[in-house]
């Protein structure tokens, strides 16, 4: 499922990453791969703010659509 | 030889810090990703012949930020001798992604683990010695805060560069993918050095542009990388992102022994509160509001009023002590001018010559012909003079009458203005001390003036803002230091988003609505230049306080203080701003592509006292110098252009405003701003005038109108405003006046945020174009729909009104042009 319906507090594992090339190796290089943990701390409308790797990352509805876990 | 040292890491590791503790230069250290833009230098301390290099901070090596490409330009074309690799240490795993990108440079890299005690506190363990092992480099552990082990880290450095020994790295990928990278090596040509082949291989292997720009000839390796594709199901690059990955979990159970696996961090649990989604916008706005509260309303207005009415005022009152006596006494003073001049009225009207009397009775008068006020006393009883006293409030209206008997004016005529000087502590503000000084020293009339009301009037009027700036960039420096600003953005982002700005605007624009100057500076911290230009751009269009008395002088003149007006303005400052942001980020300059949210949202922690209150201070001193620069000359230069003009033919010394240089400016300029309803000299001074500092605005209409001071709001010359405006042609000046370029102090700190002269002068010509053709578009439109009048200028505005439409409704296409993207 996308991380948008991912819970707060339910820690899942990324399956695939989708979206631009450009956004994507973005998110790589921060620690967003496949097979890596991910947290959601909280969620405003779509934004969400996550955990992996030990870091707090916040990412816009747009971009969570495209991370599955 | 010197040698050059490379400082390279994660955005909030600690590098800048650490940059700062090595190097001992002054320079801004924010718990705000990537504050770091361009690259730093300073000698390191105790050795003299080392130069160390501040890198932006940098999650990998790849080229898809402004701030990846220029740490690895320099890494590559440079070639430091080597690199000090700061990571974080609480987030191991994320930081070493770099590192093993470093490694590969074939530079002597030397891996300094920060945030030690942070790691210890939580009663984690790194492993130095294993990780040493494994990365095939040294590490070394520090605290860049505490200053532990940064010496040793430097040291190192410094060792490993002077041995000028390249360095292979140790780590490997998976058996396939190294031999797809061992057949590109062998492909490479021959002019790349032994110790960066690995690098270019691995380079080529992700098919990397830029790096195949430096490579002459480029290899053909497309079949290799191709069949590696093939056989792993994955692109290149994200190969090798992933087997980065694995490399290091694979060592990092080794290295780092955690205590306590899933916790929640103190950060969590404050993020689970403040971005929570019912309480974010409430604790935001809670923020906002005491920040807001605090440098614009209380303290900040304290301390405005103090410098600009003590220190560059008359004075002050030490501690206030006497303060509250000398204002009581000040007022029962001015009661009994209104007395006087009330009785001078009334004798006037009965025709009697009060020339000799109100000239001894002048305060300003030396050796006051008493002889005059008692002839006038005399012939005043004969008549039987009667006057009546209006007391004026603060909005202009008559709040009491009261009969001025013969008995009262002589009671009046022997008061005495009190001397401030006489209660309590006072100390003298700093134009009457120069002025003594200067008239000790006999200083020439001319130049008095110059010192006085050009030089000390005008940049004091700008320095005034200083202390209430000072205010606000604590508060900002904080928001900043302890990471709430990155939240900030977060929860602003969606909204901000809709019209081109970034969620990291609201700030400047909040804070412009005390001064626009900290607005424009506050937005350094939107890193993307893109949101940050379009931010400067439109900060000023909020209404500033400066502006307030304009707004009070137009709503009070013309609309009889109607309720509207104050808010319209701001309403009108909004609306330019998201106008504005929706039709300029359909134009070619501002087109890209609209960067995705993506942030790292640094960890919670109280800052240094040092570093906010070193933030503060480069941003109120840069305030401060460039109040000495540029202020300094254009006040000389408008109060030249009032002061002096042709009288009589001859050039020289003018008394009144209306005979300078600046008039016959205005008159020149005058016709430029018929088609806005004010096409009249004096309107065109005052918006002259107004870019000293926008106060003054109404500070020229009360001389241009003949009268020597007014009120803020300037309710003396309501009267004669309304006769020579009328209701549109007032709110046209009014909007022009809120959108058009602000004052030199602001202009100031666009251009050196926009920190080049074609943006700058772009965003002056914008704001001034753009309030120039709303303000027609104000009055034409609206003297077609009330007077039905219509001409060619009617015609322009609606033309004009249409393209609005246009720029603002066409539909946005998504340029193809991403070079100059950088994260946001």
């Amino acid at each position: 499922m996308p991380l948008i319906l991912a819970k707060a507090g339910q820690t899942n594992t990324i399956v695939k990453i989708g979206g631009k090339e450009k956004t994507r190796k973005f998110l790589e290089s921060l620690g967003f791969v496949a097979g890596s943990e991910v947290t959601v701390i909280s969620e405003i409308a779509g934004n969400v703010i996550v955990n992996v790797k030990d870091t707090r990352i916040a990412i816009n509805k747009e971009m969570a659509k495209r991370i599955m876990v | 030889m010197r040698i050059k040292i490379a400082l390279a890491g994660n955005p909030n590791s600690g590098k800048t810090t650490l940059f700062n503790a090595l190097t001992g230069s002054n320079q801004f250290v924010g718990n705000w990703p990537g504050v770091t833009v361009e690259k730093k230098e300073g000698g390191l301390k105790g050795h003299k012949d080392v130069t160390l290099t501040d890198l932006p901070g940098i999650y990998s090596l790849s080229p898809y930020t402004l701030e990846e490409v220029v740490a690895r330009n320099y890494l590559l074309k440079e070639k430091p001798d080597a690199i000090l690799n700061i990571v974080d240490g609480t987030n191991l795993e994320r930081n070493l992604y770099l590192t093993t990108q470093l490694l590969e440079l074939g530079i002597p890299v030397v891996v300094a683990v920060n945030m030690m005690d942070v790691v210890n506190k939580n009663g984690d363990k790194i492993h130095v010695k294993k990780l040493a092992e494994e990365l095939g480099c040294e590490v070394v552990e520090i605290s860049a805060l505490k200053g532990t082990g940064i010496k040793e880290a430097a040291n190192r450095a410094v060792a490993l560069a002077e041995q000028k020994k390249a360095m292979k790295s140790v780590h490997t990928f998976s058996s396939r993918i190294e031999e797809a990278l061992n057949a590109i090596e062998a492909k490479l040509p021959d002019s790349v050095p032994e110790e960066q082949r690995r690098f270019f291989a691995i380079k080529l292997f992700e098919r990397d542009d830029k790096v195949k720009e430096q490579l002459k000839p480029v290899p053909d390796v497309e079949d290799i990388v191709t069949a590696a594709e093939e056989e792993l199901d994955d692109d290149s690059e994200s190969i090798i992102t992933n087997e980065r990955y694995t490399f290091i979990s694979s060592i990092i159970t080794d290295c780092y022994t955690k205590k306590s696996k899933n916790k929640q961090t103190i950060s969590d649990k404050i993020d689970r509160i403040v971005t929570n989604r019912w309480l974010a916008l409430p604790i935001f706005a809670v923020v906002m509001f005491v920040v807001y509260f605090v440098s614009v309303t209380t303290v900040g207005t304290i301390l405005t009023d103090w410098t600009n009415d003590g220190l560059f005022g008359d004075g002050w009152h030490l501690l206030d002590i006497g303060a509250a006596e000398y204002a009581d006494a000040s007022d029962a003073y001015s009661l009994e001018r209104t007395k006087i001049d009330a009785y001078l009225a009334a004798a006037e009207e009965s025709g009697i010559d009060v020339e000799a009397v109100t000239e001894a009775l002048d305060p300003e008068t030396e050796n006051p012909d008493a002889s005059a006020v008692t002839a006038f006393e005399e012939e005043a009883a004969a008549a039987g003079i009667e006057g009546t006293a209006e007391i004026y409030n603060d909005e202009g209206e008559i709040e009491e009458t009261f009969p001025v008997s013969l008995e009262d004016f002589q009671t009046a005529a022997q008061a005495e203005e009190p001397d401030p000087a006489n209660y309590g502590v006072w100390v003298p503000g700093l134009p009457g001390l120069i002025k003594s000084g200067l008239e000790s020293i006999n200083c020439a009339p001319w130049l008095e003036g110059l010192i006085l009301d050009g030089i000390v009037a005008g940049v004091g009027a700008v320095l005034g803002f200083v202390p209430q700036m000072l205010v606000l960039f604590i508060f900002l420096a904080f928001l900043e230091s302890c990471g709430y600003m990155a939240r900030i953005a977060f929860i602003m982002d969606r909204i901000f988003r809709k019209f081109g700005l970034s969620g990291k605007s609201f700030i400047p624009m909040l804070i412009g609505t005390g001064c626009g100057i900290p607005g424009v500076m506050a937005s350094r911290t939107i890193e993307n230049e893109r949101d940050r230009r379009m931010t400067i751009m439109t900060t000023t269009f909020i209404p500033c306080g400066a502006k307030l008395p304009i707004i009070a002088l137009i709503a009070g003149a013309l609309f009889h203080n109607a309720w509207w007006v104050a808010p319209s303005a701001y309403f009108v400052g909004i609306a330019a701003i998201v106008v504005s942001g929706i039709i300029l980020k359909k134009t070619k300059m501002f087109s890209g592509e609209p960067a995705p949210f993506v942030m790292e949202l640094p960890a919670y922690h109280w800052p240094t006292v040092g570093n906010v209150l070193r933030s503060m201070w480069e941003r109120g001193w840069s305030f401060i110098k460039k109040a000495g620069t540029v202020i300094l000359l254009s006040t000389i230069f408008i109060w030249f252009v009032s002061n002096f003009g042709v009288v009589d033919g001859q050039f020289q010394m003018v008394e009144d405003l209306s005979d300078g240089l600046l008039a016959v400016i205005g008159r020149f300029i005058a016709p430029i701003f018929s088609p806005l309803g004010w096409g009249e000299w004096r309107a065109s001074v005052a918006a002259i005038t107004g870019l000293v500092a926008k106060e003054n605005v109404v500070g020229t209409f009360g001389i241009l109108y003949g009268f020597a001071e007014v009120a803020e709001n300037g309710w003396e010359i309501w009267g004669t405003l309304s006769s020579s405006f009328t209701g549109l042609s007032a709110y046209s000046f009014l909007v022009f006046n809120l959108l058009c370029a602000p004052c030199f102090a602001a202009m100031g700190a666009i251009k050196r945020e926009m920190n080049s002269a074609k943006w700058f002068w772009f965003a002056i010509g914008y704001q001034t174009i753009f309030a120039y053709l709303v303000s027609m578009c104000v009055y034409q439109i609206g003297m077609l729909v009330t007077a039905g009048s219509f001409g060619v200028a009617t015609v322009i505005s609606l033309i004009v009104l249409v393209a609005f439409f246009y720029l603002l409704f066409r539909p946005y296409k998504e340029s193809q042009r991403l070079e100059k993207e950088v994260r946001v």
